[in-house]
């Protein structure tokens, strides 16, 4: 096994949302390592550590008790350790309001989640293989939302 | 300036009495001069006869003192010397008074010295006569020398006497002729001008008559329209007062008082009186305004309440402003408008807003749930299903496996369901923008959007040229989509679909449909295909929400597309129209206003 592997981490209140989340990284067999909090405030905990080691990709759900998606992406962004943490939102919601935001805020991309255990998969797989430097350069609000 | 303007001008009728009465006294004056001239002349005739009656006087008193002298002469009688005693004394009268007469005549007053030298000479030539009779007899020749003296004196006297009768004769026939001159001309003249006095008096008359006839009938009009002011301030319950500036006085009108729930005219129309009626509230707010009202002589727009005396509070609204209107004293006119009825509205309007309001957001917190909530545990039932096809299907019974897919399908009708309605009520919000934007790029996005099943259906789209207009883009990206969508989704199994896509601009006036119109020129755009079609009757129906034609197993929908076309149609203020044939097609037509 590569030591090499991607580092991910999911916020999501949401149990059966973690569960799909795992299972899928499970089945793609990436060279991933998942770790995933039960909302903004276990997140922004792990990440203010020192020692943390700063995920690759955070996918972030919005709508979370004690603290919301959308807290925990400003204040991520004020802080600069995390410049190079690329940010999915990832949501039920596709809402015009919330991608805008979002957009505004600095993520650099908006996942609505699917309804299909095979899209997910292939959503996953497909973002932890964009290349971030060449997506974030390119990125606009059209783009922002992804799309299969 | 015309003879007319001249004659309705204000200073005419001025004018015209001014001359009249110069004339008048022109004409009093002349005859008054005239009068005197006449009495003038009389006492000159008087005079004259008077003057030739005294010159015979003394020529007959000669004549008695010249008989006497020759009595005495033959009688030697002293009896006979009485005319010439007498005589002597009488013409000095009558010379005196002579030249009492003649005082202001130089040339009668000279004939008349020499007279009075001619009489003395007579006289003392008879002085002498009688002094030598008593010394000897008239037969006596020294007499003769006397006697001719005598004679030749009185002959003297007679033609002085004459020639002064003929002068103040010459001098009558003068006056008289000047007075027949006077009494020729005189009196026409007099008459000319009393007749120009009647002529400019009757013009007066006239114009006076004219302008008193014009004054009744403008009193008249004024009757009528202050009755019809009087009648639509009691219909629109408006009252009028007045504010003059200078006798710092208020004049309210009757339905003012009215208006406070009194009798018209029932109190003094002064401030005081009319502020008891102003609700305690709003009473410093008017004081303050009507105080400024008096120096600025203008009253903005005020609302405030009155209370009546039966306790009813009514809310009126007024309005003052300053007019000056021909000779009248600055006035603020003022109207006071009672406006508890539109209040009451308003405040129903506002009630029932608030209401709505509510319902709106209980609607939005819906939609809400709808969006955001019901997807969840769908998406999360559909994923569980997806997995559970993909992992554990195989371990099912056929009957299990059967379940499963109704299962899978019930859910994603569902997912459809709450997409669309979801998508109904986005189209809902009225705080969209309007962009001019060209509608062909917008139908470009819309074929991209369809491209799939455009492809899958081998469908054909013809398009004309669409114009470029000011619209909520994406809302009519959605109508193109949903109207594209509905005649691909209707078309016939075996036969290619084929949407034709056509557009004008037309006139409303000439479009039967519109009906109410907002706009005088339409954008007509016509969707036609060759799908299933459906009959007339259904042409309304089908746009309204959940109102399907098929049942799902033969045709796959919400029944929300073609309600949401409605719904961004008339956004747009727009209208559209379905019509169909069954097994040959279906068009619809979209009207949106040009602007």
């Amino acid at each position: 096994m590569n030591t090499n592997f991607m580092h991910i981490v999911l916020a999501d209140d949401d149990e059966d949302d973690r569960l799909f989340f795992t299972d899928a990284f499970d089945e793609l067999k990436l060279n991933t390592k998942v770790s995933t909090y039960n909302d903004g405030v276990e997140l922004m905990n792990y990440l203010k550590t020192d020692t943390a080691k700063i995920p690759q990709i955070l996918f972030l759900d919005l709508n979370m008790p004690r603290k919301s998606g959308m807290e925990c992406l400003a204040e991520i962004k004020a802080d600069t350790k995390f410049k190079d943490m690329a940010i999915a939102i990832y949501s039920t919601s596709a809402s015009e309001e919330d991608i805008e935001n979002t957009f505004v805020q600095g993520a650099n991309i908006y996942i609505k989640k699917p309804s299909d255990f095979k899209t997910l998969k292939k959503i996953l797989s497909q973002v932890v293989t964009i290349n971030w430097q060449y997506h974030t350069n390119g990125l606009n609000k059209d783009n922002f939302l992804m799309r299969l | 300036m015309t003879l007319k303007s001249i004659y309705n001008s204000s200073w005419f009728l001025k004018s015209v009495f001014a001359l009249s009465i110069f004339i008048i006294l022109f004409v009093s004056g002349v005859t008054y001069k005239h009068m005197k001239n006449l009495s003038y002349s009389a006492n000159q005739v008087e005079q004259t006869y008077k003057v030739s009656v005294e010159l015979e006087q003394i020529i007959s008193y000669l004549k008695d003192t010249e008989t006497g002298q020759r009595g005495f002469i033959i009688t030697q009688d002293s009896i006979y010397l009485e005319p010439y005693l007498k005589g002597r004394e009488r013409i000095n009268n009558t010379l005196a008074q002579l030249r009492e007469l003649t005082k202001n005549n130089e040339d009668q007053r000279v004939n008349l010295r020499e007279l009075n030298t001619l009489i003395e000479e007579r006289l003392s030539n008879f002085s002498r006569t009688y002094a030598n009779l008593k010394n000897s007899s008239p037969n006596n020749p020294r007499f003769d020398a006397i006697f001719l003296e005598g004679k030749n004196k009185m002959d003297e006297i007679r033609v002085r006497v004459n020639t002064m009768i003929a002068l103040e004769n010459r001098r009558l026939e003068e006056r008289k002729e000047a007075y027949k001159k006077d009494l020729k001309f005189t009196p026409m003249f007099l008459f000319g001008l009393t007749l120009l006095t009647l002529i400019l008096i009757t013009i007066s008359y006239t114009k006076i008559q004219a302008d008193i006839d014009k004054l009744k009938d403008a009193n008249a009009k004024l009757e009528i329209f202050k009755a019809s002011a009087n009648q639509s301030e009691i219909i629109s319950k408006h009252g009028n007062w007045q504010w003059i500036v200078e006798d710092k006085e208020f004049i309210f009108s009757d339905n003012l008082y009215r208006l406070l729930g009194e009798e018209p005219q029932s109190f003094d129309s002064t401030i005081d009186n009319f502020m008891q009626f102003v609700h305690p509230e709003d009473l410093e707010k008017l004081s303050i305004q009507v105080e400024k009202m008096m120096e600025d002589q203008e009253l903005p727009f005020i609302n405030y309440r009155i209370i009546r005396k039966n306790g009813e509070i009514r809310f009126f609204k007024a309005r003052g402003k300053k007019v000056n209107i021909g000779d009248f004293e600055k006035r603020v006119l003022g109207t006071t408008h009672d406006i508890t009825d539109e209040v009451e509205n308003l405040l129903a309007l506002e009630e029932q807003n608030f209401e709505l309001e509510q319902n709106n957001k209980e609607l939005s917190a819906f939609n809400y749930v709808a969006s955001h909530d019901l997807q969840e545990p769908l998406r999360k039932i559909q994923t569980f299903i997806s997995r559970l096809e993909d992992k554990e299907a195989s371990k099912f019974s056929d009957s299990g496996k059967l379940y499963l897919k109704r299962i899978s399908n019930a859910s994603s009708r569902m997912r459809l369901l709450i997409d669309d309605l979801l998508q109904f009520s986005r189209t809902n919000k009225s705080d969209q923008v309007f962009e001019t934007i060209n509608l062909n790029d917008l139908m470009e996005n819309a074929t991209q959007d369809l491209a799939e099943i455009i492809q899958e259906k081998n469908a054909t789209i013809t398009l004309k040229n669409l114009p470029i207009a000011n619209v909520i883009p994406f809302q009519i990206q959605q109508l193109f989509i949903n109207l594209l969508s509905n005649s691909l989704k209707y078309s016939k199994k075996e036969v290619k679909p084929l949407v034709h896509v056509a557009c004008d601009v037309v006139r409303a006036s000439e479009e039967e449909v519109i009906k109410k119109t907002k706009s005088d020129f339409y954008y007509k755009i016509i969707f036609t295909d060759n799908g299933i079609g459906f009959e007339q009757e259904y042409a309304e129906k089908i746009f309204m929400l959940f109102n399907r034609l098929h049942n799902r197993e033969s045709y796959s929908g919400t029944g929300i597309g073609l309600s949401i076309c409605k719904k961004i149609v008339e956004n747009h203020k727009g209208f559209i129209f379905a019509n169909g044939k069954p097994n040959t097609g279906a068009s619809f037509t979209i009207y949106l206003p040009k602007k």
